[in-house]
């Protein structure tokens, strides 16, 4: 299976942390460093290359806000139609599938993986248990609230995450 | 005629492929006789059916079975728009380099899951069953055909407008649930 990328929210709806592992958009966004006397071939050529790219792709920081932006719309649709016990587990589109695990704390986890990917609830509750609990949160260097992700980028944490996305079956 | 005899006779036409081929999950919970398996795939359970013009408004909104919350009116206005926006956004956040993304097809919770169907034309199906419930796909694209023949060939039918359709409530309601 493929992880795409991987956020964390907390419960003042602010992102702390964000990784992305296949990372598909930013080969194709290069600078681009075009001759200034160039032949019509090449810049035909660029042309083509950077069409696909122009608009359609957002920087992960704006995708950060969009994600939470479905997650938070999502979730609230799901407790309004089934009751406040009920809660979102994951979505499907043809490209993607998004994995979603909320703690009690309002603390939100979210993976995007490819669609062929199982549930992903558990993992990403054994995620909060034996990452976040014990590299965030029992970390006594670490803030009480992570603003602008401080305290969660750490390298135990980001290690750990690593090792457990190669996990995943 | 024969579309017809088609629709009235579909409870038993669609679940035929499902039983040559049952689902992974069905097939580890049906019980093993091709009459009790017969019955298990039978008692299809679809709460409810919402339609969705290409402007994100709601024009069908029906439920068959007990299992989501009763909601006012506006409610399900408010929900349908929040859908039709968070469709949007979710084939803008795809990781994949495909230009052809689209947007939302299945939602699950704990208690529901939700299978959307965007036609060509931006209306959305959606189709509210219980979790687990195998060939979804199926079920929607039935519900399609139903709109395309009791909906859209109707002459006083006003399109983006509420359905009201007599023709199209029977034969939902028959596909949906054949047995009550």
């Amino acid at each position: 299976m493929v992880v795409y990328s991987f956020f964390i929210f907390d419960r003042h709806c602010e992102c702390i942390y964000i990784r992305q592992w296949l990372d598909t958009t930013s080969s194709a966004t290069q600078p681009l460093s075009r001759p200034v006397t160039a032949s019509s071939a090449t810049t035909v050529a660029i042309s083509v290359v950077e069409k696909p790219t122009s608009g359609s792709k957002l920087s992960m920081a704006e995708q950060a806000k969009l994600v939470f932006g479905v997650i938070f719309s999502l979730r609230n649709m799901v407790k309004k139609l089934c009751g406040p016990d009920d809660s979102f587990l994951c979505y499907r589109t043809g490209q993607y599938k998004l994995h979603y695990y909320e703690t009690l704390s309002s603390l939100r986890f979210v993976m995007l993986t490819d669609i062929r990917t199982e549930s992903l609830k558990s993992s990403l509750h054994q995620v909060y248990v034996n990452l976040y609990v014990e590299y965030v949160v029992k970390n006594p260097l670490s803030p009480v609230e992570h603003g602008g992700g401080e305290g969660v980028n750490n390298e135990m944490f980001e290690l750990g995450i690593d090792s457990f996305v190669r996990t995943i079956p | 005629m024969a579309k017809k005899e088609q629709a009235s006779c579909s409870s038993t036409a669609n679940l035929q492929p499902t039983l040559s081929q049952p689902h992974p999950s069905a097939a580890s919970a049906a019980p093993a006789s091709p009459q009790a398996r017969f019955r298990y795939l039978a008692t299809m359970v679809v709460y409810a059916v919402l339609i969705l013009n290409k402007a994100g408004g709601l024009i069908y909104q029906r439920d068959f079975n007990p299992g989501l919350q009763k909601l006012s009116s506006n409610d399900y206005l408010i929900l349908a728009g929040t859908f039709h926006g968070v469709h949007a956004i979710t084939s803008q956040i795809s990781p994949t380099n495909d230009s052809a993304s689209s947007g939302l097809e299945v939602l699950e919770s704990e208690n529901f899951v939700m299978r959307c169907f965007q036609t060509l034309t931006g209306t959305k199906f959606l189709v509210f069953a219980e979790p687990r419930q195998p060939n979804l796909d199926v079920v929607v694209r039935r519900v399609y055909e139903l709109y395309a023949d009791y909906v859209m060939k109707n002459p006083f039918y006003q399109i983006e407008m509420p359905i009201r359709s007599e023709g199209f409530d029977r034969h939902l309601t028959s596909y949906i649930k054949p047995h009550q």
